[in-house]
């Protein structure tokens, strides 16, 4: 990256370094009266970190994405791919919007076996059903898992809890697929501090739903969706703490800074993907700036996921 | 060159940070080869007298002649408290800050509050920059003792439309306009309004998914590198340009975003 200048160019060449460290006095305005600058400045500034290539030295499974709902079709995917190093997005169009009838659902994944069509190197569809229509739902899945689409992904028409999603979760373990879930937790949600009203869809599942799920199907496999969209991420991952069939993804339009590191350390470093619900810069700088070590981000990035297409036999080579 | 225009020290009461001290920022700047920060002390939103922050602040930034070379320090100033007007020629012309933050929502005040304005043109009269905020944090996962942002209520995270009504009172003061939230459809004038005033948005804000396409809407001269550190992961902001393709930002444009456009605005 040619904005990281090394310390013959930051003394002598730019502007500002011309002027030498005297921008700290003339520039900066601090006064010290009677101090001068600190040389070695000049070393420390000249950093080699280049993003860029830190970007593309991991291989990554975005395992939250989605095509046709918030920004066009799947060629805007392919772009940011392309542009963040993602290998392989697993992209899904959950029931969004109406009432996720079977019409509906069947429509939204043949759109993703289209995608998976016009790009079949990079996007996999993960299917979406609707666990109200339980018999529609499972010939769905068998129908999109014969076509090549590997993972539930659902949305809010029921909370992932319901006896209603027994079934489905039950075909889930037979699949030796994953159920990821749009998932949330904030104030006025579920048990925590009731009295706000923020308007979420009364049946979003939260943590503490999770929580009861994995304790019943403790074979069943759960993705707990963008820990960073925009929901409380330390509540969510404390609460996951001792349940070890609950995974969670990165992804979400929010980037604190501690997330990560945080998140590793509540529950491990195999419990964690790599996904970017369609906000790409944060979803990969977030993981890039922790502290995880370079194990850890291979994992995050890539490995964590592809051990649990592992499990079905539709892992990544 | 790197310079960060959108970052803090000091601490925020409802959630633990990490990288929140001037020696913490300074490691992270030469870990990723940020050259200088520009800071405000986050103490200062909190403080009911915000001049208790700017102190701490200088003294921070006096405690190691290292930092005097790589920290830009602003001033947090609430126009609404007793004395704001010596704070401000305090912070000036003793302390040396170089700019000064406002935080309408968290000191309570209306953005066209005459006290507001006047704080603006003096800023403006010393050449400075005044900064604002769309949101400090994402309100979703606030505490319950933050600001409120429930259904109904009239406090909620900003949007473009909130902040440029203090464009428009005093438009030829200098504007620093952080962390890019709340997208919203501007009209022909307040468009105009933008690309004619001094006004630069960092690049730490959610909203901006594709950099390319802001840079089209605003032009290349309203960008500048900014991390919201230490609030937001230090990188998602510099990835914003580092990762344009050449056709979409030469050289020559992507230096302008990482320093070049701070430069011009803080005076170097």
């Amino acid at each position: 990256m040619s904005n990281l200048i090394n310390r013959r160019k930051f003394v002598t060449g730019t502007a500002l370094s011309a002027a030498g460290i005297l921008m700290s006095d003339r520039v900066l305005g601090m006064h010290h009266a009677g101090e001068t600058s600190d040389a070695s400045v000049t070393e420390s500034v000249a950093s080699k970190y280049n993003l860029m290539k830190d970007v593309m030295k991991y291989r990554k499974l975005d395992s939250h994405v989605h095509a046709h709902l918030f920004d066009g079709g799947p060629e805007g995917n392919i772009a940011f791919a392309d542009r963040l190093g993602i290998d392989k997005m697993f992209v899904s169009l959950p029931a969004y919007h109406g009432v996720g009838t079977p019409q509906e659902f069947r429509s939204f994944n043949d759109l993703m076996l289209k995608c998976m069509k016009q790009y079949p190197d990079r996007l996999i569809g993960q299917f979406t059903a609707n666990a109200i229509y339980q018999k529609e739902s499972i010939e769905e899945i068998k129908r999109c898992v014969d076509l090549g689409m590997v993972g539930l992904k659902v949305y809010t028409q029921l909370k992932i809890n319901d006896p209603l999603f027994y079934p489905i979760i039950e075909k889930m373990i037979d699949l030796k697929m994953i159920i990821h879930m749009h998932a949330y937790t904030q104030l006025g949600l579920g048990g925590y501090r009731m009295k706000y009203d923020t308007g979420i869809r009364p049946n979003t599942s939260i943590p503490e739903d999770f929580v009861n799920i994995a304790k019943r199907y403790p074979e069943a496999m759960f993705q707990y969706a963008h820990i960073g969209g925009g929901g409380d991420w330390e509540y969510a991952c404390k609460s996951f703490v001792h349940y070890p069939n609950i995974y969670v993804d990165t992804s979400g339009s929010n980037n604190p800074e501690n997330m990560i590191d945080s998140a590793m350390k509540l529950l491990g470093e195999d419990r964690l993907f790599f996904g970017s619900d369609n906000c790409y810069y944060q979803s990969v700088g977030k993981i890039l700036a922790s502290n995880l070590t370079e194990n850890q981000k291979k994992k995050v990035f890539f490995d964590n996921y592809n051990e649990i297409l592992k499990k079905s036999g539709r892992n990544v080579d | 060159m790197l310079i960060d225009i959108n970052a803090y020290v000091g601490n925020w009461p409802f959630q633990q940070l990490k990288y929140n001290t001037c020696e913490a920022l300074y490691e992270r700047m030469n870990k990723f080869g940020v050259d200088v920060s520009v800071i405000s002390n986050l103490n200062g939103i909190f403080y009911k007298n915000t001049q208790s922050a700017n102190e701490e602040l200088y003294k921070e930034i006096r405690s190691n002649r290292r930092f005097k070379d790589r920290f830009i320090p602003y001033a947090v100033i609430n126009p609404i408290y007793a004395g704001w007007q010596d704070d401000l020629e305090t912070c000036i012309k003793t302390y040396g800050f170089k700019g000064v933050r406002l935080y309408p929502r968290y000191h309570d005040y209306e953005i066209l509050d005459p006290a507001c304005i006047e704080l603006v043109k003096r800023v403006r009269d010393y050449g400075l920059p005044v900064a604002f905020n769309y949101r400090m944090v994402d309100s979703r996962e606030r505490s319950w003792m933050d600001i409120s942002n429930m259904k109904g209520n009239a406090i909620r995270e900003w949007n473009l439309k909130n902040i440029l009504p203090i464009v428009n009172a005093v438009p030829d003061a200098k504007y620093m306009i952080l962390n890019f939230a709340n997208a919203a459809k501007l009209d022909t004038e307040e468009m105009n309004l933008v690309k004619k005033s001094d006004l630069l948005f960092d690049t730490s804000g959610r909203t901006i998914t594709n950099m390319s396409d802001f840079l089209n809407l605003y032009g290349s001269d309203k960008f500048a590198f900014g991390t919201h550190s230490p609030i937001l992961d230090y990188l998602t902001g510099l990835l914003r340009i580092e990762s344009l393709h050449s056709n979409e930002a030469d050289e020559n444009t992507k230096e302008m975003l990482r320093s070049g456009n701070a430069k011009k605005m803080l005076g170097f």
